[in-house]
């Protein structure tokens, strides 16, 4: 654990932050050691969002007019992925399972990292409408996405932790805001 | 929504699971699940997860054929409203189409093709083995006897039928219990024109109704209530009008509780009424009364009241108000038109009519109703000796139940039949009794049309993948069966084609097909017809009424479940019958009079035995039922159908005779033995008291009192003399509040109005509360207890004299969203509280559960979880699998322990305020629509902002007849009552 | 000192210290029947409760629109019992009156078991029990604070404080005689009563403390003998039910309380009596004072339902005379009866000398007073809501059921079961204050000198 970490903060101190031009994802030798449920196919956003920097939007793309930010569908992936097949064999492996899954029309699984409780309404497209669609945005409740290799819970998404926010931008904390 | 996806990854796609765990966990304890996200293989265009898609369709709950819009959520269809563009029912809905939902969700739907084995058990089989099944036993029976029982079908499906059946040498009759062989037989008695009519309330000036439950069963129930009050309600002013309503009859239903006045008449002689009162304005030339109706030889009105028993004065002040509106209009129906001289009766009344100016004017022949096309009571009682004596090779039913709603003979001679072909979505009983079911989609899973009247073509289109795989749209088995290509969907296409060639519909047929799925079908209008009197009418009516006996029994079609088809929704089940407030289980009306003659109590039961058969049901006493008459209700009583319907009460079709009367109907009205028996039971009734002991609740107004009325005048003086500084008081602290973290700011202050003049009762809300708000049902042993969870109860009080009433005035009741709310001070942990845009928010992840909310609100608007009714396989469950798929995953799914209430569908209101702030703009007025006043087909509810000068509701609070519930408790409720004004005999 | 004209003169401060560390004794086998009953009970309510938490309060009667029934009564009732032990030992106290002496200890034992079993059914009665800290104000994450203007909080903080008062209390007054009994005390007990007696040696400059220690602590405790049942009464004035809404409620609670108290008192210490021989010490006088105080409580009690039967009629508001009339006449017109009879009339017998001092009769009417209690309280909450004016349509009648009852039992079992071993185990009379009020021993040559 500690020493992937070491590991991450040494590239990243050779290479430009993460989202910026130049960015190098790192290379990840132990994956037990990374935080977060280890998902069907070892997607990295470190090196979509971070290195190849494209925009949450680009597979989240209800996230500005929805309260569910969207999974993208399977085809949104094959678009890339029918070509662009990886240049280590842990990534072409991982690739394959993309491929595979479209040639077997059987979307992945992924396991849900987010969670909010059925009492809670989180309109994700008001909270967009304010701190725009940019990873930085984005960041504020799921930290630094583009530079994380393996997604995991970052806010406790406890209610003070909402309100915390709420407060600090002097927005409403009415109850019926969220609970009803 | 139709790519080649599998249905169960269709609906866990993302939000689903998430909605539906998250939402039935509710404020569930406990670790969160561990849930997948499973994203689309191809997402579907019209899909968004998170945000609602909307189709239309129509409806299919009876035969009106209301327009239809299906919010559909992550592939599941969660909420009906009416479709605003059909002309049926301009966008409102009834409490059966509410729940329509809970028919395509039903846990007891057949998930697949059965046929009965060797062993005379229903077994599961493939669809290629009950299809071969089928095309055999066709092929064996063909020139032995071949009948395809359906409901009344008026599109497609009925003309495939038709063909196949030709095809094959068989017969098609279309059954349903309640059909309209007297209005036809009336009609042609009258006009020689055996159509039936639209009937214009909306024009009407005065309006009778022969035992015509409008709003209810008959015909067209949500368009005809709609226009009813649009004729019948009072807009403040001067010289304001409406249009009178009497009713007429032995028996008030839901329709009559509404009505000025009712004439408590002898089941039968209604007719005999309107001969008279034609007589009056014939003799008294009131009005201008055509040529030809001085040769029709009316009875003479003074003969006619002394054997009818209603006052000449009486008839001859009907006559007058009939006949001081250019529009009156006279409708004859519902019971009326089940008696053995029904057909009379309709053509009475028709003279009535004809004699007033009012044909042509309101009853206008042309744009007939298709439900006229339900064949007759008699081809079923035919087919009943056919088959009885083994004339019938193969029996084919689709939607309809003979063996519940026809009972003993046929029942006997449905196990003759020589195979019997079920094509019911529920193992029904005539289902269990057939040999091969084929389970049809439910009509929101399916491709279909129907035209509810000459010139209105509506269109049905799947919303959703089919909910059971095994199900299998009938259209397409017959197609299969009779060997032709082409899905059903196909062979609906190439009807509409030729359809747009008749309507000269504009463009390519894909975009013209496209538009009319968009607007749920196309909307013309017919070619009236007009028609005359002939002569002979009156000459051949015979002046007697039934034999008096013990009493008369009339059986009527209960408002919910109908004949019975609704008995499996336990929304309709718990939803309180409008007139007798009573759920889940049948009832006798009696008199109050004669329950003490028969010393009966509420919840007596008495024996009812008529020549045919015998029920036995609990005791209901109410003034709304003429002594010495006794009514029951259908719908109860089944002995399959699903684990919601099966053995419940008594089926009340029993007490009826099997063979058809003069006009080959079915008469619904019986002289029977009444006896009391030792059996008693606890009603399951939603009313506490039919009195309001002072209260207050409602406000009845004369026509008179209310033109002259100014505003302000009814409310209550809502605080003392002495509490006045008090409460300016109080004001300047709400004041300083008002100024302090969330409540700085211009805010809004939601508020509704609600017009008692235009609620008739119907209770379409109370159901669409359900469906909006996931309200759970509690079953019958609660609502014993008063734990039904409904947050919106409609109470109904009798009007005028306690022993017969001339009708009831109706109240919806619901959380009044003080300003000063009882509820909100007490709460210790602020899960009740006053929200910055005026609501008395509830909390329910707040929630403790002291209940003292409750106790402090005097409108006892607020329910409480006792068990939990989400809780998986519990005694309680209230949705199980996969009924739970309805539910709204906008709102949360309350936990045991927890109080619950309307909220003004705070949800509606959150999503619309989402979208504004999206687009940048303000919220528009009357943009934000609560389920109750969405749905509700009079139209009596208005919801809007009081704090905006410009909404309909501000305008509507100011009204002159405007006042608040308990206002002298200083509530200051957001809900503002309209009084009823009450039409007497004003000019 | 009139007051103890009363007591025999064999009784000298040996013979009371033996008699009430004889009541410390190996418990007879009256004494087990007893307290295995108490406990059975107890295991009833429990068993009962352990439903209600799997299944919901469903269980129970409630239906719309009586949502408080039994437990909200219960929770009135028993605190109405705590009342009394204050009274007779702070006030009393206060105000001198030697009589107190016998009595007291039982009391302030009650008061406290009495409170604990009230706390419990704020606990029982909601719906999400598993949730109850939210009531109390803590500092969270939230920022979420319980909301200081509902009745139901006040409530929290009186019966808090009335606890720990009362506990303190009983406590303080047990320590000279826990130090009695640890002189006569062997093994086990004597280790406990050594050790609770911190260090009790009796001296002077002891005594002296004790004393002012004492005095002070009864000072403070007097009013919350008024405040504590007023706050509960406000659960109801506060609301606007007709039959709660009233401002009499306060003073017509506290009456209520002490009256119910009292006879209570009665009903314990005619048992104890008996079964420990205390008949010389615990004298039909001291009875008889209790009675007189149960009396006027009694009456203040019956001029109260006058008062409000009154002013409901008096007002002219129609909800009240609705409300009132559906009390008298309405579906619970027994329950109203019953405790107009038993609380209202019975207590006027207390008039006649011969039945105040008849330990048999005051029993049976103690008993009596408190099945009236009881059911005043039944007839405020359940009946008020069963009659409310306002929503007639919603009204429904209310039937208990066994989860009621078997939680109600459950309640009287941990009560008796707390009471039980106290007086098995701790001097369940004052050796120290009854000396008090003894003639002081004398060396025989001083009498004689005398």
């Amino acid at each position: 654990m500690i020493a992937v970490v070491g590991g991450r903060i040494a590239a990243q101190a050779a290479s430009p932050a993460p989202g910026t031009p130049g960015y190098k994802a790192p290379l990840i030798t132990d994956t037990a050691g990374l935080q977060g449920p280890r998902q069907p196919i070892f997607f990295r956003h470190d090196i979509h969002a971070g290195q190849d920097r494209i925009p949450c939007m680009y597979c989240h793309n209800t996230v500005a007019v929805s309260t569910e930010p969207g999974m993208p569908a399977l085809r949104t992936c094959f678009g890339c992925h029918q070509i662009i097949s990886g240049s280590t064999p842990s990534h072409q492996a991982e690739i394959a399972k993309v491929r595979k899954a479209w040639s077997d029309r059987k979307a992945p699984e992924w396991i849900r990292v987010y969670w909010l409780p059925g009492y809670v309404h989180f309109p994700h497209m008001r909270h967009i409408k304010v701190l725009g669609t940019g990873p930085e945005s984005c960041a504020n409740c799921h930290g630094a996405v583009n530079g994380t290799t393996q997604i995991s819970q970052v806010p406790t998404l406890k209610m003070g932790w909402c309100i915390s926010c709420h407060v600090a931008r002097s927005v409403s904390r009415d109850c019926s805001v969220c609970h009803y | 929504m139709s790519d080649g996806m599998d249905r169960r990854r269709f609906l866990k796609v993302l939000g689903v699971a998430g909605g539906g765990a998250a939402a039935l966990s509710g404020c569930g304890i406990g670790p969160e699940p561990t849930e997948k996200l499973i994203p689309y293989v191809i997402p579907p265009e019209d899909q968004t997860p998170g945000l609602a898609t909307w189709y239309s369709s129509t409806c299919r709950e009876c035969g009106a054929g209301c327009g239809l819009h299906v919010k559909v959520r992550e592939g599941r269809a969660i909420k009906l409203e009416g479709n605003p563009d059909s002309p049926v029912n301009n966008g409102r809905l009834c409490a059966r189409g509410q729940a329509g939902l809970q028919g395509l969700y039903n846990p007891d739907r057949v998930t697949g093709p059965m046929q009965r084995a060797a062993g005379g058990t229903l077994e599961a089989t493939t669809w290629d083995k009950a299809i071969a099944t089928l095309q055999e036993k066709v092929a064996a029976a063909r020139g032995n006897g071949i009948v395809f029982i359906t409901g009344v079908e008026t599109g497609s499906f009925g003309e495939l039928v038709d063909e196949w059946m030709k095809q094959v040498g068989g017969r098609h009759i279309t059954y349903e219990p309640f059909a309209f062989e007297a209005l036809r037989e009336g009609n042609r008695l009258a006009f020689g024109d055996a159509g039936i009519p639209t009937y214009d309330f909306a024009a009407a000036g005065y309006i009778m109704s022969f035992g015509a439950d409008f709003m209810e069963t008959w015909l067209s129930p949500v368009g005809f209530q709609n226009a009813f009050t649009k004729a019948h309600s009072f807009e403040s002013g001067q010289n304001a009008s409406m249009a009178k309503f009497v009713f007429v009859g032995p028996r008030l239903p839901q329709t009559g509780l509404i009505a000025d006045e009712w004439i408590n008449i002898n089941p039968g002689t209604e007719g005999m009424l309107a001969l008279a009162m034609a007589q009056v304005i014939v003799s008294k030339r009131l009005g201008n009364v055509p040529a030809d109706a001085a040769r029709l030889g009316l009875p003479d009105a003074g003969d006619v009241a002394k054997t009818i028993g209603v006052d000449l004065a009486v008839i001859e002040r009907l006559a007058t108000e009939f006949t001081r509106t250019s529009a009156p209009l006279a409708v004859a129906g519902g019971m009326a038109t089940h008696y053995p001289n029904g057909g009379q009766i309709v053509a009475a009344v028709n003279v009535l009519n004809y004699v007033a100016g009012a044909v042509g004017k309101t009853v206008k022949f042309g744009a007939d109703l298709a439900q006229g096309s339900a064949g007759k009571h008699a081809d079923m009682a035919g087919l009943t000796t056919e088959m009885a004596g083994g004339g019938i090779a193969l029996v084919l039913v689709h939607g309809a139940n003979p063996v519940h709603t026809l009972g003993g003979a046929f029942a006997q001679a449905w196990g003759k039949a020589g195979f019997r072909v079920s094509f019911s979505q529920y193992l029904d009983e005539s289902a269990a009794g057939a040999d091969l079911v084929l389970p049809d989609l439910h009509p929101l899973e399916q491709w279909n049309d129907s035209r509810p009247r000459a010139g209105v073509y509506a269109l049905q289109q799947p919303v959703m993948l089919p909910v059971f795989d095994g199900t299998k749209q009938t259209g397409d088995v017959l197609l299969q069966a009779s060997g032709k290509s082409g899905t059903f969907k196909t062979y609906l296409q190439g009807k509409w084609a030729a359809l747009q060639k008749r309507v000269n519909g504009k463009g390519a047929f894909e975009d013209w097909w496209d538009g009319a799925l968009q607007h749920g079908g196309v909307y013309g209008e017919a070619p009236s017809r007009t028609v005359r009197l002939s002569a002979g009418v009156v000459a051949g009516m015979s002046t007697s009424s039934e034999p008096a006996s013990n009493a008369m029994a009339v059986v009527f079609p209960h408002p919910a479940l109908h004949d019975g088809r609704g008995a499996n929704k336990p929304w309709l089940q718990e939803l309180p019958d409008p007139v007798s407030k009573i759920t889940w289980h049948g009832w006798v009306e009696v008199h109050p009079d004669t329950a003490a003659k028969w010393d009966v109590a509420n919840g007596d039961f008495l024996l009812v035995k008529s020549p045919f058969g015998a029920v036995s049901a609990p005791v209901w006493i109410t003034p709304s039922i003429r002594p010495g008459v006794v009514a029951l209700p259908t719908g109860q009583g089944h002995k399959a159908y699903g684990r919601y319907a099966k053995d419940r009460s008594f089926n009340a079709f029993d007490l009826l005779p099997p063979e058809p009367n003069a006009y080959g109907g079915r008469t619904h009205v019986v002289g029977v033995s009444v006896t009391k028996t030792a059996e008693h039971r606890k009603l399951a009734t939603s009313e506490g008291s039919s009195r309001e002991h002072g209260a207050q609740v409602v406000t009845v107004l004369p026509l008179n009192e209310a033109r002259g009325l100014k505003v302000g005048e009814l409310d209550e003086e809502e605080i003392p003399v002495y509490a006045r500084d008090a409460e300016r008081g109080w004001a300047e602290a709400q004041h300083e509040k008002a100024s302090l973290g969330n409540y700085a700011g211009e805010h809004p202050r939601w508020a509704m109005a609600i017009d008692l003049s235009k609620c008739t009762g119907c209770s379409a809300c109370v159901t669409a509360c359900y469906a909006e708000n996931n309200l759970a049902t509690v079953g019958e042993e609660l609502v014993v207890r008063r734990r039904e969870m409904a947050w919106m109860r409609i109470e109904r009080y009798w009007r005028g004299d306690a022993a017969s009433p001339s009708g009831a005035t109706v109240t919806p009741m619901l959380c009044q969203q003080c300003g000063s709310a009882p509820c909100e001070p007490v709460c210790p942990v602020f899960a009740a509280y006053h929200t910055p845009d005026g609501l008395n928010g509830q909390v329910y992840n707040r929630c403790v559960g002291t209940r003292y909310c409750s106790n402090n609100c005097p409108y006892k608007v607020r329910v409480f979880n006792w068990f939990n009714y989400a809780e998986r396989g519990g005694e309680f469950e209230s949705w199980p699998e996969p009924l739970s798929w309805l539910l709204n995953p906008d709102v949360t799914v309350r936990e045991k322990g927890v109080m619950e209430k309307c909220t003004f569908c705070v949800q509606r209101i959150r999503s619309t305020q989402h979208k504004a702030r999206i687009e940048d703009r303000q919220v528009q007025d009357g943009e934000i629509v609560p389920a109750c006043a969405q749905t509700c087909p009079s139209e009596a509810i208005v919801f809007g902002d009081l704090n905006n000068p410009a909404s309909k509701v501000h305008a509507l609070s100011n009204d002159p007849r405007g006042y608040h519930v308990l206002a002298r408790l200083n509530t200051k409720p957001g809900i503002t009552y309209l009084a009823r004004v009450v039409a007497g005999g004003e000019a | 000192m009139a007051e103890t004209g009363s007591t025999p003169t064999r009784v000298t401060y040996d013979y009371v210290t033996r008699a009430i560390a004889n009541t410390l004794g190996n418990p007879s086998r009256g004494y087990y029947i007893l307290l295995g009953s108490a406990v059975t009970l107890l295991a009833i309510g429990i068993t009962c409760l352990l439903f209600i938490l799997r299944y919901g309060l469903g269980l129970a009667g409630y239906s719309h629109p009586v949502y408080w029934a039994v437990f909200i009564t219960c929770f009135v009732f028993w605190v109405g019992i705590a009342h009394s032990g204050t009274l007779i030992s702070a006030i009393l106290y206060l105000f001198r009156s030697g009589w107190r002496t016998a009595v007291y200890r039982t009391a302030e034992a009650m008061t406290v078991f009495a409170v604990m079993t009230a706390g419990l059914f704020p606990l029982i009665h909601i719906g999400r029990q598993w949730y109850f800290y939210w009531l109390i104000p803590y500092p969270n994450e939230r920022g979420l604070w319980p909301n200081f203007k509902s009745p139901l909080i006040w409530d929290e903080f009186a019966i808090g404080t009335y606890f720990t008062v009362s506990t303190v209390f009983l406590i303080m007054g047990l320590i000279p005689d826990i130090a009695a009994a640890r002189d006569v005390a062997t093994g086990w007990r004597k280790k406990l009563y050594a050790m609770t007696a911190i260090g009790w040696r009796g001296t002077n400059e002891q005594w002296r403390h004790y004393t002012r220690g004492y005095l002070y602590l009864a000072a403070l405790a007097t009013p919350l003998v008024l405040s504590v049942h007023s706050v509960v009464s406000w659960d109801f004035a506060m609301a606007i039910v007709p039959g709660w809404h009233a401002t009499l409620f306060a003073p017509y609670f506290v009456a209520g309380a002490i009256y119910s108290g009292v006879a209570m008192v009665i009903t314990l210490l005619v048992p104890i009596r008996k079964l420990f021989h205390l008949e010389d010490i615990i004298t039909v006088h001291h009875f008889e004072n209790l009675a007189k105080l149960c009396l006027f409580t009694g009456l203040i009690v019956s001029f109260s339902y006058c008062t409000e039967n009154f002013v409901a009629w008096f007002s002219g508001n129609a909800d009240e005379r609705a409300g009132f009339w559906f009390r008298a006449f309405g579906s619970f017109w027994w329950a109203s009866w019953t405790m107009n009879i038993c609380n209202g009339l019975l207590p006027w017998l207390l008039w006649f000398k011969k039945i105040r001092t008849n330990i048999t009769g005051l029993f049976v009417i103690s008993i009596f007073v408190n099945i009236g209690m009881w059911f005043e309280r039944f007839v405020i909450i359940v009946v008020s809501l069963a009659g409310e004016p306002f929503a007639k349509w919603a009204n429904a009648n209310y039937n208990a059921t066994w989860a009621d009852w078997g939680i109600m039992a459950g309640s009287f079992g941990w009560f008796f079961m707390w009471f039980l071993l106290f007086v098995k185990n701790f001097p369940a009379v004052s050796i120290s204050e009854v000396k008090e009020v003894l003639p002081p021993p004398m060396r025989a040559k001083a009498r004689a000198g005398a």
